[in-house]
């Protein structure tokens, strides 16, 4: 017992001692104060990964001409093209990052992008390098808000470069994508209603491996989210004009950055850019548009009346049932219209206007009954009037022979 | 000849003279001459039973008394089965009317001094029977299942749980557990369904027949009662009996009329984690509910608990013999006070925790019942203050 308590009292007074003396000491850190505040809570100063992983040297050594001796590697602040290959030692290295479960096909995808291509085959320093969206010293998790690359922050994140005019001159992009998306309807979830769902600038153009999507691969982009709209266009007739390069996919109605809520009424707006109006084409388009404004309408107004017939008092649960039905046949026009065949989406319309026409038929039905109630009440009372009018005439007959009797 | 025949079967096997004295005796006994419409309040109240039996046997054949069906077996039978929503209707407007009707003919019974001697216990099992209707009206208005009916048991259990010594484990016997649930559901279905109606059935059946055999009372003081002799009051059948018919059927006009202009809504399912906001019980109850609060809760109870012990004894303790009203000017003042005060709790209690727009004036009313003025812009104006910055 005396041993134990013995061992104890050694374990529990030197171990701190034994494991400070295991920890050597950062020399680093007397000179460069302000970036250790950075480093330390960081997602890498968090992990024990400090200065000599990037900048080399050893900074163990108390003296600074030792610390940054060539022998210890130490190479200074990294150019942009070190940056990519020191991040990549870690983070492309299968080994030290199954730990901790990150994928490490971001060095390879990169150099698969616009950005590192030009990297590495223009020598084109001005492209964005890591830590040009994720930060360097004072990274955090890319799940934590304030990260640049959390997906709220992304498109502010991307329109630093892609917003800079000057920057942007000598490749001939424009400027204005954050103010379009920001108008859109995506931008408006994300920043409005804080969909963090919703596409943003990586979703269609990738991260890492960032490429404008050419005319073909614009339905992928898009079909990653839409993938009923993006199936229902590949059987379009405007498929086929996509092989041949004429017909830029999804953003040739829609646009791509500053995409707007759709409506029918983009029939009216989107057809005549290549149709003209008195076109069998352009008739075609209308003819979606009429079954689509009209399935809308009927559903719009046979839930108001459903609505309605529910604050009156009437049991409407048979009738909002097949209304969610339809509501769900009305949501698969949507993507159905994308086919451009009409025999498709009127057979789907067909049943929308059946299923509208059932539940107001329940509904008038329902009210019909109730009004019956009332007008039974006056037969009901035409016969208690005359069962109470014979009692009453037989109860004076009975009081007469009563005082007739006296 | 099929009916001599019937009866020649019967005479054979049974003494049927033996029988048919008494009864046609009973049925030809005539009643006093003072006898009115009111008297035919106890019928009308029987009428309402039959009914409330007859509804509640077509009511069970599709009710589910579970936690988790009850909501839906009434919502199903409101909608699926012929006239599903009019047996439901009648038997909700029923019970009201049943509570209201036996009380009106409690008060007649009072105003006319029926209830002296020798009528005593027949006055004992009425005030029994009243009590009886209101508890079938409490365990009733459970087993829709929705959130009024839900929340007010809660208010109602909680009330009677706060009676010393016994509420608590009386509380935890009703509900079946700590709270409201599916097992207070199966013993309120229970005892309205099984117990009451045997024991109101019986009562009934003793009350009828003290009222038959002791007679209808007269208006001459206790104990000088003239005996009414054949031919000088009104005959029970066939006189009285088609009056009885005239209420019956404008009673019945009643119940459907109203079943179809005011439906009784079935509301939302029971969720015991949203609690209605103003919850109140039903009126018959609204009066009692308003006094409690204006007492601590032991005091509270014990005022509330003297009316229904001041029923019971009160034939014993109002011993002048006259019956004639003018002649009871006490009895009469403790009679007008107490409906006065029903009705000023009543409404007291209706209008508590809700706002009221009066001559264009919206007012606040606090649990208590009183007002307050609301601006416009929804608070409360408290005039003190005004009067002290003037």
């Amino acid at each position: 017992m005396r041993i134990f308590i013995l061992l104890l009292t050694v374990i529990l007074g030197f171990g701190p001692l034994v494991l400070a003396q295991n920890t050597p000491k950062n020399y680093c850190i007397s000179c460069h104060q302000d970036t250790w505040q950075d480093l330390k809570n960081s997602i890498h100063g968090k992990q024990g990964i400090t200065c000599e992983k990037c900048h080399g040297g050893d900074p163990t050594q108390p003296d600074k001409a030792l610390a940054k001796a060539p022998s210890t590697g130490y190479i200074g602040v990294p150019d942009r093209m070190q940056i990519v290959q020191i991040c990549g030692n870690c983070h492309a290295n299968v080994e030290a990052m199954n730990f901790y479960g990150i994928r490490t096909d971001q060095l390879a995808k990169y150099k698969t992008s616009m950005h590192g291509k030009r990297l590495f085959e223009n020598k084109d320093t001005r492209v964005p390098v890591c830590d040009d969206c994720h930060g360097y010293h004072d990274i955090v998790d890319i799940k934590d808000p304030n990260s640049p690359v959390y997906p709220l922050n992304i498109p502010k994140t991307c329109n630093r470069c892609h917003g800079n005019k000057a920057l942007m001159k000598p490749y001939g992009i424009q400027t204005d994508m954050f103010q379009l998306y920001k108008n859109s309807v995506h931008g408006k979830a994300l920043f409005e209603k804080k969909d963090m769902g919703v596409a943003t600038c990586v979703s269609c153009h990738g991260s890492h491996g960032a490429l404008p999507p050419g005319v073909r691969q614009v339905a992928d982009a898009c079909g990653k989210c839409h993938m009923n709209e993006k199936d229902n266009f590949l059987k379009s007739v405007h498929a086929n004009l996509v092989d041949q390069g004429k017909f830029p996919q999804c953003i040739a109605c829609h646009s791509n950055h500053g995409i707007q809520p759709v409506s029918v009424h983009l029939y009216d707006q989107a057809c005549v850019k290549c149709h003209q109006p008195q076109s069998h084409a352009y008739q075609e388009g209308q003819k979606l548009k009429q079954l689509l404004s009209s399935a809308q309408q009927g559903l719009q107004q046979t839930q108001a009346l459903v609505q309605k017939a529910s604050i009156d008092g009437i049991f409407v649960e048979d009738e909002t049932a097949l209304l969610e039905e339809t509501k769900t046949k009305v949501f698969q026009m949507e993507p159905l219209q994308h086919t451009l065949s009409y025999g498709k989406v009127a057979e789907l319309s067909l049943q929308v206007n059946s299923q509208i026409k059932d539940i107001q038929n329940s509904i008038h039905q329902k009210r019909q009954s109730l009004q019956m109630r009332k007008i039974a009440l006056w037969p009901l009372w035409i016969f208690i009037f005359i069962m109470v009018t014979v009692l009453w005439i037989r109860y004076k007959q009975l009081e007469s022979s009563r005082k007739d009797k006296h | 000849m099929m009916k001599k025949k019937i009866r020649a079967w019967f005479e054979k096997r049974f003494d049927l003279k033996a029988i048919e004295q008494p009864l046609d005796y009973q049925l030809r006994k005539p009643l006093p001459k003072h006898i009115s419409w009111f008297h035919t309040l106890g019928s009308m109240s029987l009428f309402l039973f039959l009914s409330q039996i007859l509804t509640g046997i077509l009511l069970l054949i599709y009710y589910r008394p579970t936690a988790e069906e009850a909501f839906e077996s009434i919502k199903f039978i409101m909608t699926k089965p012929y006239m599903g929503w009019l047996y439901r209707q009648i038997h909700a407007w029923g019970a009201n009317l049943m509570i209201l009707v036996v009380f009106l003919h409690m008060l007649r019974t009072f105003v006319t001094g029926s209830f002296k001697k020798p009528r005593e216990l027949t006055w004992v099992i009425g005030v029994t029977l009243f009590i009886l209707t209101l508890i079938f009206g409490f365990t009733g208005y459970l087993l829709p299942w929705n959130q009024l009916s839900y929340w007010a048991t809660t208010v109602g259990t909680e009330i009677a749980g706060a009676i010393p010594f016994i509420g608590e484990p009386m509380k935890v016997f009703m509900r079946g557990g700590a709270a409201v649930g599916g097992e207070t559901l199966s013993r309120f279905f229970v005892i309205h369904v099984i117990i009451l109606p045997w024991v109101v059935f019986f009562l009934v059946a003793i009350h009828l027949f003290l009222v038959r055999f002791q007679g209808m009372s007269t208006m001459d003081p206790v104990d000088k009662e003239k005996e009414i002799k054949k031919g000088e009051g009104i005959p029970f059948f066939p006189d009285h009996m088609v009056k009885e018919g005239i209420v019956w059927f404008v009673l019945l006009g009643i119940l459907i009329t109203l079943s179809i202009l005011l439906p009784f809504e079935l509301g939302e399912k029971a969720n015991p984690l949203k609690t209605p906001e103003g919850i109140k019980p039903e009126w018959y109850f609204m009066s009692m509910y308003q006094v409690l609060k204006y007492f601590p809760k032991l005091i509270g109870i014990f005022v509330v608990g003297l009316a229904p012990l001041l029923l019971f004894l009160w034939p014993f303790l109002d011993r002048s013999p006259n019956r004639i009203p003018f002649k009871r000017p006490i009895s009469m003042a403790v009679g007008v006070l107490t409906i006065l005060s029903l009705l000023v709790f009543g409404i007291l209690g209706t209008l508590s925790e809700t706002k009221q727009t009066f001559f264009g004036k919206t007012y606040e009313f606090n649990i208590y019942g009183v007002p307050h003025v609301i601006n416009t812009r929804g608070n409360s104006v408290n005039h003190n203050n005004d009067k002290q910055h003037k």
